[in-house]
């Protein structure tokens, strides 16, 4: 990875990207830092998706599943036991790995689209489970609201999230340049041939199953304490999976480079059209977007971006 | 010379059909044993069940003095046994260079993060059949079928084979692309790899081989030097149906 002739080129996108991050305050407007705190949070959701479905080709339907396990733990030990938030987090993204593991970790036994379809299964089981099991505890259709918060105010949020968003980025993306990163990616192409080159893929399937797990969890309890309330609809919801899944998509699977871009670009699209098309009819228009994009380039904005950025490169050479 | 692998009586069956039918024969270290058959003969899926990607309905296989029953497909490949495929299964979307490397991954998760690869040895396993840097980056669709087969050849050189599973590599290839791996074989076995050979190529498979075994409908024909093997009736009539 060192030996990475482009590492320096990569490590200065990265260092632009962090000055990037840290000066907005500066220039942009309360409002569109929110729109950032948001954009981040749904970076960090599809990052933990691309890990686990980008990289290794099991489509998971379930990641609200994942991310409602951390986020109704914490929410519940603040809510009832007064728990500090430094232990209920911990507590969430524990629980996530734990429970996910569970219940995901048999799914991957099967492939394609019936991986798809169980995960998507989990997610509307636990949909329903916190609204009839025990909705003294869990809050039931309301859900729970008054949580406490890590911080207050547009500015700190947006630094925390940014910061939180800015650090898994750059470890998921060491993370895929490693060996290991390509046995992943082997995996996606032809499982069994990775199987007689000698590669245990159950132990490669969990274990980027676990550190999926792991940033879903992270995002999942920060979100429930950044927006201080949690409902089942909020959650397990199919927009909001799908949100997730087309950010990843549209960004480019597999590159978690793709997946942020995907999640800004989508996220600000939605807000940008909100004015001129307040229902849900804008999400049709964000529809047609990423349906335009996958024909143009189905591996998505960021081998758009690489590909312009090579066309110009050899124009600067000639 | 001792035995290096073993097949005891063993059996596949799917539902009514026996596609191997208490087969039993050896290959011993250093021999390369060729193993031909009309179609449908369960020359592959010997292949299958000796790497446990079909699970055997009966008998045993032996590898090194060891029933590997209980061994999964990747513990095989540990152990030293790896194949190739009868249509070539490269991994499409990376390069030469990445297919050789899943071939050389260690099995250690934390390794594989920690320890950076070595293109250097990666060059050397391409080197060793016939690819240059000019191959080594390039991707599988940009290659004929003789060099994907040179690139399975690669990937299993790169897993340190002590039995390599040949299926069918002459297989789509020209005159001058199978000279090319048959020299490539003959370097091989000068090495001491064991391997056992399927082919319908029998002109081929002729001198790169030590003995033959014959199957027909998963049972052994016949067994011996590839002369009194072609010479057997019963492999003639299985192959010309006379």
């Amino acid at each position: 990875m060192l030996r990475d002739p482009n590492m320096r080129k990569y490590a200065a996108g990265w260092a632009l990207f962090a000055v990037f991050l840290l000066a907005l305050p500066y220039v942009a407007s309360t409002g569109t830092l929110r729109i950032f705190i948001f954009a981040n949070f749904i970076a960090i959701f599809a990052m933990s998706w691309d890990i686990l479905s980008g990289r290794t080709g099991y489509i998971s339907f379930g990641h609200p599943f994942l991310i409602g396990i951390a986020a109704y733990t914490s929410a519940m030990l603040t809510y009832h036991l007064g728990t500090p938030l430094y232990l209920s987090i911990p507590a969430g993204i524990i629980a996530t790995m734990v429970g996910g593991t569970f219940f995901f970790v048999p799914a991957l036994r099967i492939r394609g689209t019936y991986f798809a379809l169980v995960t998507l299964a989990f997610m509307e089981l636990i949909y329903q489970l916190t609204q009839v099991l025990r909705p003294d505890i869990t809050g039931g259709t309301r859900g729970l609201s008054g949580l406490p918060t890590i911080l207050t105010g547009a500015l700190p949020n947006y630094y925390l999230s940014s910061a939180v968003m800015f650090v898994i980025a750059v470890c998921l993306w060491l993370l895929i340049r490693t060996r290991l990163g390509t046995a992943l990616s082997a995996i996606s192409m032809d499982e069994d041939a990775v199987k007689s080159s000698g590669l245990d893929t159950t132990k490669l399937k969990l274990f980027a199953f676990m550190v999926s797990a792991f940033v879903a969890g992270v995002g999942g309890t920060l979100y429930v304490h950044y927006l201080g309330s949690i409902a089942p609809r909020a959650i397990f919801d199919i927009n909001f999976l799908f949100t997730i899944l087309i950010a990843a998509l549209l960004g480019g699977a597999s590159t978690i480079i793709g997946p942020i871009m995907g999640a800004f670009f989508l996220t600000f699209l939605l807000e940008y059209l909100r004015p001129l098309i307040p229902g849900t009819e804008r999400y049709f228009i964000y529809g047609s977007i990423a349906l335009i994009v996958y024909v143009l380039e189905p591996k998505g904005l960021y081998h758009i971006i690489q590909r312009l950025y090579g066309a110009l490169m050899r124009r600067g050479e000639a | 010379m001792s035995v290096l692998l073993e097949l005891r009586n063993i059996s596949k069956r799917f539902g009514g059909l026996t596609a191997v039918n208490d087969l039993s024969y050896h290959v011993d270290e250093g021999e390369s044993l060729g193993l031909i058959g009309p179609n449908g003969a369960g020359k592959t899926t010997t292949f299958n069940l000796i790497m446990n990607e079909l699970r055997l309905t009966s008998g045993q296989i032996i590898y090194r003095g060891t029933n590997i029953e209980k061994l999964p497909t990747h513990k095989r490949v540990q152990e030293g046994i790896v194949r190739t495929y009868q249509v070539p299964r490269p991994f499409h979307e990376m390069p030469v260079s990445d297919n050789i490397r899943i071939g050389m991954m260690p099995e250690n998760i934390g390794a594989m993060i920690a320890e950076a690869p070595d293109p250097d040895a990666e060059l050397a396993i391409a080197r060793s059949v016939g690819f240059g840097e000019r191959e080594f980056a390039m991707y599988p669709g940009e290659l004929s079928m003789g060099d994907l087969r040179r690139l399975e050849l690669a990937r299993t050189i790169a897993a340190a084979p002590k039995l390599l599973l040949l299926d069918e590599v002459f297989a789509g290839l020209t005159v001058a692309e199978i000279g090319q791996i048959t020299e490539l074989l003959l370097e091989k076995r000068k090495d001491g790899l064991t391997y056992i050979i399927v082919s319908h190529d029998l002109r081929s498979l002729a001198p790169l081989v030590d003995r033959v075994v014959a199957m027909s409908f998963g049972s052994l024909l016949s067994e011996g030097s590839f002369d009194e093997v072609l010479a057997d009736e019963k492999v003639q009539e299985a192959y010309l149906g006379t």
